[in-house]
């Protein structure tokens, strides 16, 4: 039985103002019995609401499992336009997904050029199938792939550092917070873009913050008083995994590759030092806090990070606080010195990627147009 | 949100789904060991007030003038419910009830009431919905709005509902009905509800649950009407606050703050309907849980009646009469020739003012110049020109201006 009604009411037509009603002597219940024998108004124009099939896009290979979604690649057969497709399998017994009205709804709202842009939602009757911008790479992958272990080059970084700022900046702006953070989530062009992607975790906060689950971002990104427990944190837990992941952009490496939660406080504070009440005030109130927590020295991350230099260490130090009053926010590290010089190593970079892009433009057979790519 | 984290007791009791009473929750006795948990709470609450702090002064604006937008984007549109051939405006408080019931029952945030309205309100505002179907959009709507914003543990599941709505509905009725309210709204959930911009609102002054509570139970009357639901969130949260002030007779913001740019027409509206409020909500609201603000509010209006009904024609020289022999006003209540404009009263008043609590009684004088003194308070009439208020309840300068405007709803006056 189709319950869903697509006729959609006809406005303009004179609308006299109607005051309230009285409420009348009616069965409060009323509207618990259906009442059968009323004639069906004649549906006029059918399904005009209705979104593209699935059918409109050609589904190309895999590219990855989310956290709750298998994405692949995709075309419009219609454009030719290359797309990503997020197949979200939908729970006969509860409907959508909490994540997915939380994903779509916020994805909608976020338009930005360092956000992937949602394009269109299908539904058919056991999955929701998302159409996402078509993006080479995750960040992961591609660090993967490069030689040297997955090191970049400065400029490279720095302008990747710089997007993804810009895009947690405008999330925040916007009152969401990403919560899942991580190279596997940020993705990547031959342009040399980068982009947030992957919302699922996100999502809406209030002034002032709301508390939340504890349950967020992938382990080796989760900020220290995630870790111990706080439900409420705020903007602050998304630059903490901004630290994680310029670090690993210069090593190549997972700066806290922790197993457990212990073990992940434990890693982190054998770099960073262990915090007491003296240097954090309130932490011992945290849940997870233990008085008995091993005591490291505070080190200085440029030993491990040789690669860095003073301004860029500078930025790291200030988004890797321990305290979350203490992170730097989006805003403020986008103005921090070590952006200076960005504009001329992008036009550097831009120099370099258009030469490889008119190599690998030869070697497509020029099937694709890297212009009609994105 | 501060109501949220600082509930004065712990939860509101409910094991049924519909409940018959929340008063008299007896306020559990600590032991030592709960007493320190308690005060680990509290820090933890300073450092998360903290937090928030950091967090508002840095995306304040931002996030409001978002907020702002997305609210005048996600407006129901009152005249397209008003051509739905088979629903009408009178089912809807039944619906009303229904939801805030099922809220309450299922523990949800308080936004997620709001935003259920918003999204039943704005399918509404679309597509066609048969009288049979009202009551399932309303639980899809339901859904959504926790899905969206409760924890996964708080979302109510489809077997919930379904038995709320006495198996009226199949499963899958409730699944496809929240797919096609998604699809209608165009999957746009992000409305910025009435009690986030509250939120914003009393973020500069000191925490005051009562004034919070109260300015919620008013946003949550005008749900009930059909002039506010193309009203913007952000007006509905700042008149609903001015107008909880005026009640509670706090002192209003400095009129640089945001909260102080209120729409005085929409709180004299809101001023209007407070008369005869949903029981089902003024039942919600007499909880310890929200300060019991729904009997704070039943009191002020009947000792704002009682005022308006008193003022004789030549009144005492002045207000030291009222005074001293107050329940004459309340006897002359029930007099009607005592009554200077009776057939002009809104509603017609027909409750008569409360009975006074017996320890006025017992006390006499003492506790009852406290009464008094509260009865003059905000958005009181100002007093007949003849009759002179000897307490000095003189507003701050600033709110002279919603003062002027209160006055002929709450005094009922010949204009109204």
């Amino acid at each position: 039985m189709d319950i869903t009604n697509n006729t959609p009411l006809r406005t303009a037509s004179s609308s006299s103002t109607t005051r309230d009603p009285i409420p009348q002597i009616v069965s409060p219940k009323f509207f618990l019995f259906p009442t059968h024998s009323q004639p069906r108004p004649t549906v006029v124009s059918a399904s005009s609401a209705m979104d593209k099939q699935p059918s409109s896009f050609q589904q190309l290979e895999k590219l990855g499992e989310g956290t709750y979604a298998t994405v692949f690649k995709g075309r419009n057969r219609q454009t030719g336009e290359l797309v990503a497709l997020k197949e979200i399998h939908l729970d006969s017994e509860e409907g959508t997904p909490s994540t997915a009205i939380r994903e779509i709804s916020l994805m909608k709202e976020l338009k930005h050029e360092s956000i992937v842009s949602l394009h269109d939602v299908i539904h058919t009757e056991n999955k929701l199938m998302l159409v996402f911008e078509y993006m080479d790479k995750d960040l992961k992958k591609y660090m993967d792939t490069r030689p040297d272990r997955g090191q970049l080059d400065q400029a490279t970084i720095k302008s990747f550092m710089h997007q993804l700022l810009k895009g947690i900046a405008f999330c925040h702006e916007n009152r969401v917070l990403h919560r899942d953070l991580k190279p596997q989530n940020l993705l990547i062009n031959k342009k040399g873009q980068l982009k947030l992607g992957d919302f699922g975790l996100a999502r809406a906060f209030g002034i002032p913050v709301n508390t939340f689950s504890n349950e967020v971002v992938t382990l080796w990104y989760r900020a220290p008083d995630v870790l111990l427990g706080s439900r409420t944190y705020n903007t602050s837990i998304d630059i903490w995994s901004a630290g994680c992941i310029m670090a690993e952009l210069y090593t190549g490496r997972p700066l806290f590759p922790g197993t457990t939660n212990e073990d992940q406080l434990q890693k982190i504070f054998r770099l960073m030092g262990t915090p007491s009440e003296r240097s954090w005030p309130g932490i011992s109130q945290l849940p997870e806090y233990k008085p008995n927590f091993h005591v490291y020295p505070t080190n200085d991350l440029g030993v491990i990070l040789p690669q860095i230099d003073p301004l860029g260490l500078d930025l790291l130090n200030r988004m890797l606080q321990l305290r979350p009053e203490m992170r730097v926010s989006a805003h403020d590290a986008l103005q921090h010195p070590w952006f200076h010089d960005l504009p001329q190593l992008q036009a550097q970079l831009q120099q370099q990627q258009q030469q490889q892009q008119h190599q690998m433009a030869g070697s497509y057979g020029g099937m694709i147009p890297p212009q009609q790519a994105y | 949100m501060a109501y949220q984290k600082r509930p004065t007791s712990s939860y509101q009791p409910c094991d049924t789904f519909f409940v018959e009473s929340y008063d008299n929750a007896p306020a559990p006795r600590m032991d030592p060991k709960e007493h320190a948990k308690f005060i680990a709470r509290e820090r933890q609450y300073a450092i998360a007030d903290e937090l928030s702090r950091i967090t508002s002064d840095e995306f304040r604006e931002d996030i409001v003038s978002h907020m702002l937008d997305m609210d005048a984007a996600t407006l129901p549109d009152v005249e397209s419910i008003d051509i739905q051939t088979e629903i009408q405006w009178f089912m809807r408080p039944y619906l009303l009830d229904f939801l805030i019931e099922a809220h309450t029952a299922f523990q949800l945030l308080p936004s997620t009431l709001f935003l259920t309205i918003n999204l039943l309100d704005r399918y509404c505002s679309k597509r066609v919905v048969y009288k049979r179907h009202y009551q399932l959009v309303g639980c899809a709507a339901l859904l959504i709005a926790a899905k969206y914003g409760d924890k996964k543990d708080r979302v109510p599941t489809i077997k919930e509902l379904k038995s709320m709505c006495c198996s009226l509905y199949d499963d899958d009725m409730f699944i496809q009905m929240e797919w096609h309210v998604l699809q209608t709204l165009g999957w746009t959930i992000g409305h910025p509800t009435v009690d986030s911009f509250l939120q914003v609102a009393v973020l500069d002054t000191a925490y005051d649950p009562e004034v919070e509570h109260m300015a919620l139970y008013i946003a949550e009357i005008a749900l009930f009407h059909r002039e506010f639901v193309s009203k913007p969130s952000s007006d509905l949260a700042r008149a609903s606050l001015a107008l909880s002030r005026c009640i509670l007779d706090r002192p209003q913001p400095r009129h640089t703050e945001w909260a102080s740019q209120y729409d005085s027409m929409t709180l004299v509206g809101l001023s209007q309907q407070l008369h005869q409020p949903s029981q089902v909500l003024s039942r919600k609201y007499s909880s310890t849980h929200y300060s019991r603000v729904s009997r704070i509010l039943e009191q002020f209006l009947a000792r704002q009646a009682s005022i308006a009904t008193y003022a004789p024609p030549s009144p005492p020289s002045d207000m030291v009469t009222v005074e001293s022999k107050p329940y004459e006003g309340e006897i002359g209540l029930a007099t009607p020739q005592k009554a200077p404009h009776p057939s002009n009263m809104p509603h017609g008043y027909i409750t008569p003012p409360i009975t006074p609590e017996n320890d006025v009684f017992v006390t006499g004088g003492n506790s009852y110049i406290k009464v008094a003194g509260t009865s003059a308070c905000s958005p009181s009439p100002t007093p007949p020109p003849n009759v002179q208020y000897v307490s000095g309840h003189a507003y701050p300068q600033e709110t002279a201006y919603s003062q002027q405007y209160l006055q002929p709803q709450m005094s009922f006056n010949a204009g109204y």
